[in-house]
């Protein structure tokens, strides 16, 4: 979407680059991108050369190995993917919810807030290891794991979020008289979704490391416990096959997350400070 | 001009042992422009908060339409609105959404909003389909300013309250904007109570100016006729007269010349 802002009114800030200049700087980062991967590739070949196939495989078989587990084993991909999408949504709705509660009712707001830093310093192996005590299910582990780390970012975010409501905007709209309702659907709502989108984008590569890191110790499905079998086989190319699966999946849900930040936030201004 | 909108009677507003308004009364008639006129710390904002029920009197009276502002706050619901000194549009909102605002919160159904709003744009000279999708940021000073005068005056209020609306404006904008306002509203024969610390934008708009000083009590109150509006002299006398009730020259006059 393009901007306008007139630098008299606005000093310091610069009105937006140019489509010509975001085209430059999305061609210069596909180069940049290019070039990593195939110094990557091309270490990674050279290396093994030189080492055996359970230290570093080669490309070629690296690359058979991805086939097959994309022919055989996508289901294994499908359910993590499946866990982080419904983690994550659930995280964001409860834990936005639990920020709103923390915002807006006071007599709460101390308790609620001392619970959810309470639970950031928990360790999430701790959180690993008490599910796999307390469930059974292999889902509700996951689940569980997953929404226990997630939750609190969402939470401490949205609350600071409701922390940074202007005044003068609550007051204009107060002046119309609304119901409790009307002042979240209106004003707390579309004033948080900015701080909603940020916690995921930040969390969302943690949360599906995370979602591996909790397939592998605690149930025997998806990618991170397909990775864990690769190494008890001692089958190096699976364990790189996985890896640079879990990657391609990280970041396709990070660009999901990326388009929805633009079309959701299509009403702040692009600004770029001298 | 039959009957008061709004009726302050003996009101007092403290902040601790310190009173911002001081026994205060007036009374403002249906269809009337009326100013009230101070120094900043004068306690005219104080005032405002009092009529917009926002806050409440610590002594006396305050009626709004015959109701208590601050304990029937719902009740003046669709009644009264009010435009800040800042535009404070809701930056997710486009401009005919910030219009229509208080029919959302009034219930009116989205097509409703919208046919409205787009009136209510073009009442104060925003026009285009471009023009009444832009968001805040994509609007100038001026621009900001009157969709925030469309948005007090979609709901129909029978009161509209403006808190120093146009003092944040270059002085070219400001007039332009004062003039379009106040031909809108007197056309709508709207009753409106315009809070400023200009003495010409009061002599300009208002047919009543109430002066304060501090802490809030009325020095003087000027009737403003059309006659009196186009002569010179009488302005020049009025504003002499108003200057020193307010305890010192106007600030801005030399800005605004």
């Amino acid at each position: 979407m393009s901007t306008r802002i007139d630098p008299e009114t606005a000093p310091g800030i610069e009105p937006p680059a140019p489509a010509g200049a975001e085209r430059n700087y999305f061609k210069r980062d596909l180069i940049g991108s290019v070039v990593v991967i195939a110094l990557i590739a091309f270490g990674m070949e050279a290396w093994s050369w030189v080492a055996p196939v359970y230290i570093m495989p080669s490309i070629v078989l690296t690359g058979d190995e991805i086939l097959t587990i994309l022919v055989e084993d996508y289901i294994h991909i499908v359910t993590t993917i499946l866990r982080l999408l419904f983690a994550v949504a659930f995280s964001l709705v409860a834990g936005s919810l639990i920020g709103v509660v923390m915002g807006i009712v006071r007599p709460a707001e101390p308790f609620i807030k001392a619970l959810v830093v309470i639970f950031t310093g928990v360790p999430a192996l701790s959180w690993m290891l008490f599910a796999i005590f307390w469930f059974r299910g292999t889902e509700e582990r996951v689940f569980f794991i997953l929404a226990v780390i997630l939750i609190p970012f969402y939470a401490l975010n949205v609350y600071d979020g409701i922390k940074a409501l202007s005044t003068d905007l609550v007051e204009v709209v107060e002046t119309f008289r609304p119901s409790r309702w009307q002042v979240f659907r209106l004003l707390i709502l579309p004033h948080i979704v900015p701080y909603i989108l940020m916690t995921t984008k930040s969390i969302i590569g943690y949360a599906a490391r995370m979602t591996a890191f909790a397939e592998l110790v605690s149930v025997n499905t998806g990618m991170g416990a397909r990775m864990g079998l690769a190494q008890d086989e001692l089958n190096m190319q699976g364990v790189i096959g996985w890896t640079i699966l879990l990657v391609i999946v990280n970041l396709g849900v990070q660009a999901i997350v990326a388009w929805a930040e633009k079309r959701l936030l299509k009403w702040r201004p692009e600004v770029s400070v001298r | 001009m039959t009957r008061a909108v709004i009726e302050l009677d003996r009101v007092d507003r403290y902040f601790g042992a310190h009173p911002a308004v001081l026994d205060l009364s007036f009374a403002v008639m249906e269809g009337e422009i009326v100013a009230l006129l101070g120094r900043t710390g004068a306690g005219k904002s104080t005032a405002l908060h009092m009529i917009m029920g926002v806050l409440e009197p610590t002594g006396g009276t305050v009626r709004v339409e015959g109701l208590d502002p601050y304990a029937q706050f719902k009740a003046l619901r669709g009644k009264l609105s009010v435009s800040f000194q800042n535009d404070r549009l809701l930056p997710w909102r486009s401009a005919w959404e910030n219009v229509a605002l208080g029919l959302d919160i009034l219930g009116f159904d989205r097509e409703t909003q919208r046919s409205r709003a787009i009136e209510w744009l073009e009442n104060v000279k925003i026009v285009g389909a471009e023009n009444v999708r832009k968001y805040p940021h994509e609007l100038s000073g001026g621009m900001r300013q009157r969709v925030s005068l469309a948005r007090a005056l979609c709901v129909d209020p029978a009161l509209v309250l403006l808190d120093e609306s146009f003092s944040q404006l270059d002085h070219v904008t400001s007039k332009a904007l004062r003039a379009d306002f106040t031909e809108l509203v007197r056309r709508l024969g709207k009753t409106c109570v315009l809070i400023t610390h200009r003495i010409d934008d009061a002599l300009e708009m208002a047919d009543r100016i109430l002066v304060l000083a501090a802490p809030a009590r009325l020095a003087l109150e000027v009737r403003v006729t059309r006659a009196g509006r186009a002569d010179p002299g009488w302005l020049e006398a009025q504003h002499a007269a108003i200057a020193a009730a307010m305890g010192g020259e106007d600030e801005d006059r030399g800005e605004a010349a």
